[in-house]
């Protein structure tokens, strides 16, 4: 009944009751698109940057993360690494191997970072192939080749095919040094990696550092940037807390979580600011709609409905109002990010020239994470009921002979 | 002698918002049996609404008691006195009572639904009652399709909905012309005599008043007479 009365009222004044709704509407669609798109650039931006780097989740010996020797690797397990890929969140592994060493060619001389890996994964994950821009990618797991980023490969003046000499320290203190063909060049999306790494097959990496079947590190891919704490945690059930350690990329690489944190604090304002300009059209309406009722109350009050009715005919009112928009936005986002998934919008000129130099695809990425439509929503349900809390009141202080008398 | 309803003793009304207070009621006793047909009357101003309302128990008094069938409203706690207004008390008020979005049915059964009776009950009530004012046919109208006529009928039905002791009618056909008025009136005084409800009604209009068994008139918030005639 009290349904059918808050429904029957809120058409009373059809047109203030629209332009309610539809300014609801135009928020919660502006909100949700705008969220959409900074999420998707964000979650674009990790997937990048974790796909060359850390991964989503790495896996290593305990302790590594404090003390990041060859001295402290695992051994790897063919066992582990099933187990992990059984679990459906996890798209991808990337053993690795990764040392210091110092390189040299001619009489050129620059410690660097050497990454053991394996060429199929890598390839799989982060298409590293697809970065060579000179000669050719790995042609095997145990090649003795390398390849160089091209930051390196000036800074040493050196070119495909010239042979470069490493010096380093193998497991347990042993000796590292090898020659190695440099078999392509490639361009990386970070200037710090681009300058100063050099790829390796994992084969060859623990060969050439006495580490058999080491890894200091085993990197895990996600399908989703918002698997990553369930993730962790659902691995860290599975393993030997004990022996390994499981961290996040947030835990890796703190700067980037940072940044991402310090940056959307920013677009909670511009939300923010677009809740406070609705609540204002809402209230407003909120008003209007029990004050005019006013003597209608009073009769009420006189004929025997106590008044915290009247005050939750106001809320249902207010969520009514509300809610008719918020569907509204909420369908017309998904339509609009979901269109947008389909048919990108493609960024062109400069802008397109710096994104492709950071190795990231020119598109505009949209997130359809679902939680950003049920925010939404819970926001705008939080808001009507707030609003309807002054209304509300107001109706509780009644005096029916004054109601009725107005 | 019949069973008391309605027992007002001492009641005096001073409104002190205004700027100079204003002494509404003063020392008003009136006593009004179970079955009764009463007119208040008096000028403009004389109090005929405030004592009303203090009967009804939509304001309280400044001094003075109220019993109601028994009850001392003039001490019931908020909540309590709506739910004895529900259960006892039917209102008319001028003019503008029923909820303009819902229809005759709607309006009548929303007393009942408050009263928590069952959906069949309730058609069957409120089929029953817009028989007693007369206006089946309007059944699935909006207030705004009814004259002010038969609005006040529905009110009327409305307030005999929860089947209460008495009925409160301030000024009820104050908005209405005079075929209007006395037909409502007719209405009011065939519910009185068949249904054994008190009314107590305020009017200021002599043909209404004639229509009464018994008219108290108010002058300067006291009882100046208490009489009892003939209905015509
Ligand atoms: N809410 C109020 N505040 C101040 N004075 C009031 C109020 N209600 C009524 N009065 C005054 O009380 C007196 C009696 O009013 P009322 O009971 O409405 O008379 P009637 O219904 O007989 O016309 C009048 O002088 C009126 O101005
Ligand atoms: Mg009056």
């Amino acid at each position: 009944m009290f349904l059918k009365l808050a429904w029957l009222n809120i058409w009373r004044n059809g047109r203030r009751t629209m332009i309610t709704v539809a300014s609801v509407f135009f928020a919660v669609l502006l909100a949700i698109t705008f969220r959409s798109v900074t999420d998707g650039v964000y979650e674009n931006m990790i997937h990048n940057v974790v796909s060359y780097s850390s991964g989503y989740l790495q896996i290593h010996k305990k302790g590594y993360w404090d003390e990041q020797s060859i001295d402290n690797s695992f051994e790897a397990d063919e066992e582990l690494s099933k187990n992990l890929l059984d679990n459906p969140k996890v798209t991808g592994l990337m053993p690795r191997l990764e040392t210091f060493a110092l390189s040299s060619f001619a009489d050129k001389t620059k410690g660097v970072m050497v990454l053991g890996i394996d060429p199929t994964s890598e390839k799989k994950v982060n298409q590293l192939n697809e970065k060579v821009v000179e000669g050719i990618y790995f042609e095997s797991n145990s090649a003795e080749q390398i390849l160089i980023g091209s930051g390196l490969a000036e800074q040493l003046n050196a070119k495909v095919n010239d042979t470069l000499v490493l010096i380093g320290q193998g497991y347990h203190a042993s000796s590292a040094a090898g020659k190695f063909n440099i078999v392509g060049i490639l361009k990386l999306g970070s200037p710090e990696l681009n300058s100063n790494v050099i790829y390796m097959p994992l084969k060859t990496s623990q060969y050439l550092h006495g580490a058999e079947n080491r890894l200091t590190s085993l990197s895990i891919m996600l399908g989703k940037t918002s698997d990553l704490e369930s993730s962790k945690e659902a691995i860290e059930s599975v393993i030997d807390t004990e022996a390994y350690e499981v961290m996040t990329w947030k835990q890796m690489m703190p700067e980037m979580d940072q940044f991402i944190e310090a940056d959307s604090s920013g677009h909670y304002i511009v939300i923010g600011i677009l809740y406070i300009i609705i609540s204002f059209g809402l209230f407003g309406t909120l008003l209007m709609m029990t004050f005019e009722r006013n003597r209608e109350f009073g009769i009420l009050i006189a004929i025997g409905m106590k008044k915290h009715l009247l005050a939750y005919v106001i809320l249902l009112e207010s969520i009514m109002i509300s809610l008719m928009g918020c569907l509204m936005g909420v369908l017309g986002g998904t339509l609009i990010v979901h269109l947008l998934t389909e048919y990108p919008v493609q960024f062109s000129g400069s802008l397109r020239e710096v994104y492709e130099d950071y190795g990231f695809e020119p598109i505009i990425y949209f997130s359809g994470n679902i939680r950003i439509f049920i925010y939404q929503t819970l926001i705008v349900l939080v808001l009507a009921s707030l609003l309807s809390l002054y209304p509300g009141f107001k109706v509780l202080r009644l005096r029916p002979v004054d109601a009725i008398n107005s | 002698m019949g069973k008391t309803i309605i027992d007002a003793h001492n009641v005096s009304k001073t409104y002190k918002e205004t700027a100079v207070p204003v002494r509404a009621l003063q020392d008003v006793h009136l006593h009004i049996e179970e079955g009764e047909f009463v007119a208040l009357v008096g000028p403009s101003g004389s109090g005929k609404s405030t004592l009303l309302n203090m009967i009804g128990g939509l304001d309280e008094p400044t001094s003075g008691t109220v019993y109601v069938d028994g009850v001392e409203i003039t001490k019931l706690p908020e909540n309590k006195l709506i739910d004895f207004r529900l259960q006892n008390i039917g209102f008319v008020f001028q003019s503008f009572n029923l909820i303009p979005v819902l229809t005759s049915r709607e309006n009548i059964g929303f007393v009942l639904q408050l009263q928590k009776v069952s959906k069949k009950d309730r058609e069957k009530r409120v089929l029953e009652l817009l028989r007693e004012v007369d206006l089946e046919e309007k059944i699935d109208s909006r207030p705004g399709e009814l004259s002010g006529g038969q609005q006040q009928r529905v009110a009327v039905a409305r307030a005999l909905a929860s089947k209460p002791k008495i009925i409160l009618a301030d000024e009820p056909t104050a908005n209405l012309d005079s075929k209007s008025a006395s037909n409502l009136l007719d209405i009011m005084a065939k519910l009185n005599k068949e249904e054994k409800i008190t009314f107590l009604f305020s009017t200021h209009d002599q043909r209404v008043i004639e229509k009464a068994r018994r008219v108290i008139t108010l002058v300067d918030g006291k009882v100046d007479s208490d009489v009892n005639q003939k209905p015509t």
